[in-house]
């Protein structure tokens, strides 16, 4: 999908190259200075700053595509890929219906969002435990066919 | 209304039993963070602090209304947001959603008052009639005016939603027959939020009680009781035609070459320069589009009287001036203007929403 296509006004705006995208580039490039010498991580929020749709795709060409990508289905789909620089993560989230919920930079060594949360694994154990011992209660009759 | 809507515990165990992953509740909390202008690594913290908290009681009343407030969050455009915001609340009491009806109903809403006394949040939708003792609106025998009464008086908070139950609305228009009154009118010893509009945005709706449930607190309000960081600009502002009345370049009629072009609608009649509200940004129907990129001027409303206002095709008198002056400096350099008024926009936007510059909801306030 084009960042031309993730729903804007299509106005004269939309068409306008304003310079922000350096102006982003340059801030990620402080946050990225952060995150390698202490660990800091940050987000830059692309639907808080005025951005046309041209901004936004001169900076995704600007920061192209690194080694990982990632394809998340939770509340409708969501594209998170490692830029072509290290730690620089572009997340984008989409509704149920496709249209863009939120968009942003994550400056970090995972994005908050791939990680399993505690409370999801503890469930998962808990399912996966219940599995078991339904397994194991009617071992004999599956083994016995 | 299904079982889940309206059961207690917390918003993580509602989710956990629904099976939706706080994967979902961490992208959730992104778009929140974006809707309110929050600084984007607070969406971790939001989606904490939501698992967390105790899903809020909600008693929602409708009053003198349409059902448009209603329909327009549950009709929203993204189904995940209207499951979402019935995760964070237990709606403990709706006539149009729930199933119980009659006295069974009635005792809902007795009982949820008891269970959660000073805890529970009041949903308002609809004018209050007011003429000879509000008897132009009654339901299970009690007038409108009776119910708020009622239910507000060991409220945490009320929430006024839609222009009705903020304003008046158009219940209240000339020549008002009921005495239709806003909830703000009767009620005032509460904290009231007014979430105006005809309908409301849904996202403004879902937004305000969000930021309820995670902060336990109001939103910083503007002078007519709204939330700062989604009436804190005025549609023209923040309209993409802005560069078009910068240049001077408006339409004539709702068909002529101009308003093709997409030049600016105010000699239309266009009310966005005295409206303050999301839609310029947001936009409805899943960011598709709002009143004025469809070709019709704003009608204002989410502003207070805007039915007995004038015609909604007269323009308004005067240029802007003000605030606008300060975009007209931006336009002068020519391609950056939509920029120049956006960051404004922003930047008041921004200081409408720091969380710990709002004020507190009253002490009891247990979430």
């Amino acid at each position: 999908m084009s960042p031309r296509d993730v729903g804007h006004d299509g106005g004269q705006f939309a068409q306008v190259s304003t310079g922000m995208a350096h102006a982003v580039e340059r801030e990620i490039g402080q946050h990225l200075l952060a995150l390698a010498h202490d660990g800091t991580e940050a987000a830059i929020d692309l639907r808080s700053i005025p951005m046309s749709d041209a901004d936004r795709a001169e900076l995704e060409e600007s920061l192209g595509r690194g080694e990982v990508s990632a394809t998340l289905d939770a509340m409708g789909r969501s594209d998170i890929w490692e830029t072509a620089h290290a730690g620089v993560w572009w997340v984008r989230h989409f509704g149920t219906e496709g249209q863009v919920m939120a968009e942003r930079i994550e400056i970090a060594r995972v994005p908050d969002i791939l990680r399993a949360d505690p409370a999801d694994v503890e469930a998962a154990a808990i399912r996966l435990g219940r599995a078991r011992d339904f397994i194991d209660a009617h071992a004999d009759s599956v083994a016995g066919g | 209304m299904a079982d889940w809507m309206s059961q207690q515990g917390t918003v993580g165990e509602a989710l956990t039993r629904q099976g939706i992953s706080r994967r979902s509740l961490l992208k959730y909390s992104s778009y929140l963070a974006t809707l309110l202008a929050l600084p984007p690594t607070s969406s971790q913290a939001i989606a904490q602090a939501l698992a967390g908290a105790k899903r809020q009681s909600v008693i929602w009343l409708s009053f003198q209304e349409c059902t448009g407030c209603i329909e327009s969050l549950t009709r929203s455009f993204s189904p995940s947001v209207e499951e979402m915001i019935f995760n964070l609340i237990s709606l403990d009491y709706q006539e149009t959603l729930q199933a119980a009806a009659g006295e069974a109903a009635e005792r809902a809403r007795l009982e949820a008052m008891e269970a959660n006394k000073g805890k529970y949040v009041v949903v308002v939708d609809g004018s209050v009639s007011t003429r000879d003792g509000g008897i132009y609106s009654t339901a299970a025998g009690k007038t409108n005016l009776e119910v708020l009464k009622e239910t507000a008086k060991d409220a945490l908070a009320i929430l006024s939603v839609g222009t009705c139950s903020s304003f008046g609305g158009i219940p209240r228009a000339h020549p008002n027959p009921t005495g239709a009154e806003p909830v703000s009118a009767i009620i005032t010893d509460k904290p009231i939020i007014n979430v105006s509009g005809c309908p409301p945005m849904p996202e403004v709706i879902a937004g305000t009680i969000a930021y309820l449930v995670t902060f336990g607190k109001l939103p910083e309000l503007d002078h007519l009781g709204r939330p700062k960081p989604f009436f804190g600009d005025n549609i023209h502002d923040r309209c993409y035609r802005r560069p078009f009345y910068d240049q001077g370049k408006f339409a004539k009629s709702f068909d002529d070459a101009g308003a093709r072009e997409g030049w600016c609608l105010y000699e239309l009649g266009c009310k966005g320069p005295v409206t303050y509200n999301a839609c310029a940004t947001i936009k409805w129907n899943g960011n598709t589009s709002f009143p004025i990129q469809s070709g019709h001027g704003c009608l204002g409303c989410s502003e207070p009287n805007f039915w007995d206002a004038g015609s909604f095709y007269k323009p308004l008198p005067g240029r802007m001036t003000g605030a606008g002056e300060a975009v007209l400096g931006a336009a002068a350099v020519g391609a950056v203007a939509g920029a120049g008024s956006a960051f404004i926009a922003r930047r008041r936007k921004a200081a409408a929403s720091d969380p710990s510059a709002s004020p507190s909801v009253p002490e009891g306030a247990d979430q």
